[in-house]
């Protein structure tokens, strides 16, 4: 049972995409994604001397003709695509809820795998939490179920060292591929960046999306004397709310999306920010093909 | 600007109280956030504060405002206008003498007096009055504030204790016959309820106090030529303390002892085998805040012998008792009583006759005319069985009631307090009463002639009551303000007062008025002397932890048309009213405003 956004109409969208790589792989299967080894697609990609053995089909007739020497057409691969999911599931992520949250988040995701399983591609979802947590690599659009069930029915919880809960992941990671961040990257600069850096060094294309609730962006706290509570490191501060906190609140919070989308922008990394009160179709549809994101 | 109910003020300290539901209002909310990242700079942590940073809304300062008007309302500030017309009242009581920090309280009254002088304009008049011995004018004439202040300075406490007064009645009355503008009453005694005209003025705070609440010089018995001393000490304190009592006369020291008095208690020691003296001083050692009580005074039983003077048309009755050692009897008739001289005499015997008035003297009635203002006589009874008496009384001790059978006696009715010592199945036979420290004996029977060993109970009971009698002879210390009794007084007798000055006795007076002061008096007359003993004998004067209030009424009419006050408070009432139904009609708006304001929905933002 897919979730609610996930309509016929809306898969048939998704079918439409397909995702765009800044990097070449090398797949395992024929594919759709050029791949830096040399093989039969219809792409030409260079001349070689020819040498015994090689198939006379693509010996170049015209440069013989020319210059009496024997050149052979060298070709593209294509192959498929590895894309790694990785989800942010600490507590922060449930606030204010699990639903107005870490849902929105799972559903991004499952658009942008339905987006490869309808590919053929493979798609790996990532639980990023304390306790890491992966599912296996995912093929074709009869696998959607699976990634279904392994998002939704995700535990929310616990506090997230990014760098270290990906490090995690990274460990067992053998194919470099495409790797789509989810998080609400509410988090020190250093962290994010030292985490982000990390999955650079695996060679992985990468894309940041920041998922934010509306309670995040524009908090409705009553005036007066709070005590607010970190949900991940239960660390409490007293706080006065009133119309200029909340306005220096907001300003704070541009601030550190506006460092996160610089540095993405400095490492080559996508980056989107998706309001939880935001279609979901709308985000898919408009927002990731205009960073680039898809084909 | 003055305060008439300068206590309220104390209700400013209770204003920062004001902020607990403020602090309890503003107790923080605990909210879960996804993460405090973006707050850690302008938060605080909850372990630097605990209360956080107070946010004080302007409803807060509204408050507080409107509560310090009403305070100030209640304290009744008034704006004085400088009277013409005033009267100032001196508490010069003995309690006035107690000591704050080296200046007695009457010092400081006097510089309150003058303060209060500097208010009135020097075309203004004063009137000085006194408290003790009763509320009375200084100087006949009005003074100016220059001449009162001399005449302040001048004056002095007495050694005596407040007078029972009811000052409201007493000072309403001086305002309104005098036309005062102000009436100040500066004493050591609180106020209720004091009204614009007339104010009180307290100095003093409360202290701890030790006291001589008695003091007594007594032969040990009729027989006995020793004398014993009795002091009694008590604490006006809260605290145990062991005092050094001496026992002096002049400027020797008799004997001394310690004793310790336990906190609001009394105790007492007896001295005994010291050496004669005409008159003899307790004293205490310690440094309290009465230094007047800490001594008493007391002179000597006159004689050792008893010296009886017996008023009976029956002499050779009384003649018998000339047998007992140590009487010497003078008698005279009924008649003759008014004419003869009472002084020296520790007992006169009324037998079968009473007196006018009663004697100042110790006395003993033997079944008195109907005259007398003791008791009445019942019917004559023959043959009288004793039915009950005290036990133990110096009256009926050793005396074997089985065989006391007076052969003629008449019940008694008594018509005064007093107690009844001996009673038969007709009625009381014996009636004792103690006035102004004299004692008073009436008989239903008739005990004489003294037969000695011929009529044994009737014997005992006779010594009885002549050691009962004599165990209060002599002058005894009274309180001061007591008359002290003349006698006949003749040309060239005069009084001797402590502090030393010599007053020519007025011939004809009875009594010497003017015994105000603690101490030694010497009545010198023919060239004898005789000592009298005052002392101040008013506990309520020697406590001076809590003295009582004066009650003050307002009443409506006195003197108002002439006060020099103008009442300010109503005004900050009203004020702190108008304020008080500002903030009734605004803050339930803030509050909706506020909860409107929660509840709104968040916008849809795309």
């Amino acid at each position: 049972m897919l979730p609610a956004p996930f309509t016929p109409h809306f898969l048939t969208q998704l079918e439409t995409l397909r995702l765009r790589t800044r990097k070449e792989f090398l797949g395992s299967h024929t594919g759709s994604y050029s791949s830096p080894r040399r093989g039969t697609s219809l792409e030409f990609a260079d001349y070689r001397r020819y040498a015994p053995g090689d198939d006379l089909r693509y010996l170049d007739w015209g440069i013989y003709a020319r210059t009496d020497r024997l050149y052979v057409k060298v070709y593209r691969e294509e192959v498929d695509l590895f894309a790694y999911v990785f989800i942010d599931a600490s507590a922060s992520m449930a606030f204010p809820s699990r639903e107005q949250k870490f849902l929105p988040a799972s559903h991004v995701a499952l658009a942008l795998s339905y987006v490869i399983l309808a590919n053929h591609d493979h798609v790996k979802l990532h639980l990023l939490q304390d306790r890491s947590s992966a599912s296996p690599f995912y093929r074709g659009r009869r696998r959607m179920a699976d990634c279904v069930n392994f998002a939704t029915g995700a535990n929310v919880g616990g506090a997230l060292d990014l760098a270290t809960s990906l490090s995690d992941h990274l460990q067992r990671l053998r194919r470099p591929g495409k790797a789509i961040l989810i998080s609400d990257f509410l988090m020190p600069a250093a962290a994010y960046q030292k985490g982000l850096n990390l999955l650079r060094a695996f060679n992985l294309d990468i894309a940041a999306i920041q998922v934010l609730t509306r309670q995040e962006v524009d908090p409705d706290f009553p005036a007066g004397s709070l005590a607010l509570i970190d949900s991940e490191s239960q660390r409490e501060i007293r706080y006065q709310w009133n119309g200029t906190a909340r306005r220096d609140y907001q300003t704070r919070l541009a601030h550190h999306n506006l460092e996160l989308k610089s540095f993405c922008h400095q490492s080559g990394i996508h980056y989107s920010l998706y309001v939880n009160d935001r279609d979901l179709s709308d985000f898919i549809f408009a927002t990731l093909p205009a960073i680039g994101l898809f084909k | 600007m003055e305060f008439l109910n300068p206590s309220a003020l104390f209700g400013l300290l209770a204003l920062p109280l004001l902020l607990l539901p403020y602090l309890i209002r503003r107790k923080p909310r605990r909210l879960v956030f996804s993460s405090l990242l973006l707050f850690m700079d302008a938060g605080e942590t909850a372990s630097r504060r605990p209360w956080g940073r107070i946010h004080l809304p302007w409803i807060f300062f509204l408050q507080l405002l409107m509560l310090t008007l009403l305070i100030l309302a209640l304290s009744e500030p008034m704006f004085s206008v400088r009277p013409t017309h005033i009267a100032i009242v001196l508490d010069n009581s003995a309690s006035m003498q107690a000591l704050e920090g080296g200046k007695t309280r009457f010092a400081l009254a006097q510089a309150k007096a003058n303060a209060l002088l500097d208010e009135v304009g020097a075309a203004g008049t004063v009137d000085l009055y006194a408290t003790t011995p009763r509320l009375e004018k200084i100087r006949a004439a009005s003074l100016t504030p220059a001449e009162a202040k001399g005449a302040i300075m001048s004056m002095e406490p007495f050694d005596l204790a407040d007078p029972p007064a009811d000052y409201d009645n007493l000072l309403n009355q001086l305002a309104r016959e005098h036309k005062y503008e102000r009436i100040s009453l500066i004493s050591d005694h609180p106020a209720r309820g004091q009204t614009a005209a007339i104010r009180v003025v307290q100095v003093g705070q409360t202290q701890a106090n030790f006291a001589i609440t008695q003091f007594d010089i007594q032969r040990s018995s009729l027989v006995n030529a020793g004398s014993e001393a009795t002091i009694e000490v008590t604490s006006f304190s809260d605290r145990d303390e062991k005092l050094k009592v001496r026992l002096k006369s002049g400027a020797t020291d008799l004997a001394t002892r310690d004793l310790v008095v336990s906190a609001g208690k009394s105790a007492s020691l007896t001295f005994q085998g010291f050496a004669d003296h005409s008159f003899y001083a307790a004293e205490i050692d310690v440094r309290d805040g009465l230094p007047l009580d800490n001594r008493r005074y007391a002179v000597a039983p006159a004689t050792r012998g008893l010296r009886v003077l017996a008023i009976t048309p029956r002499p050779r009755a009384l003649e018998s008792l000339r047998a007992i050692p140590g009487i010497m009897i003078e008698i005279v008739s009924p008649n003759d009583y008014e004419k003869s001289s009472r002084t020296g005499f520790g007992l006169e015997i009324f037998h079968f006759a009473a007196p006018a008035s009663l004697p100042q003297n110790n006395s003993l009635f033997i079944l008195p005319p109907e005259s007398n203002s003791l008791v009445d006589l019942g019917n004559p009874v023959n043959d009288v069985n004793v039915t009950n008496w005290r036990d133990p009384h110096t009256l009926t001790r050793y005396v074997n009631f089985n065989l006391f059978r007076p052969s003629y006696a008449r019940p008694l009715k008594p018509q005064s307090t007093g107690e009844i010592v001996i009673e038969s199945s007709k009625g009381p036979l014996a009636f004792s009463v103690e006035r102004q420290g004299f004692r008073y004996l009436t008989l239903g029977f008739d005990p004489f002639p003294y037969l000695g060993r011929d009529n044994l109970p009737m014997s005992i009971f006779t010594l009885n009551l002549l050691d009962w009698l004599f165990e209060s002879q002599g002058e005894r210390g009274r309180a001061t303000g007591t008359p002290i009794p003349l006698g006949k007084v003749g040309a060239g007798d005069r009084i001797i007062t402590p502090p030393g000055q010599k007053i020519a006795v007025r011939p004809g007076a009875n009594y010497f008025a003017g015994a105000f002061f603690q101490g030694i008096y010497q009545l010198q007359h023919d060239g004898e002397s005789q000592r009298f003993a005052r002392n101040l004998q008013d506990r309520s004067e020697s406590d001076l932890r809590a003295p009582a209030p004066i009650e003050l009424r307002s009443r409506a009419g006195v003197n108002n048309e002439t006060s020099a006050l103008f009442a300010l408070w109503p005004y900050l009432l009203i004020v702190s009213v108008i304020l008080l139904m500002l903030e009734w009609f605004i803050n339930p708006r803030m509050r909706s405003y506020s909860f409107w304001r929660l509840a709104k929905p968040l916008p849809q933002r795309s």
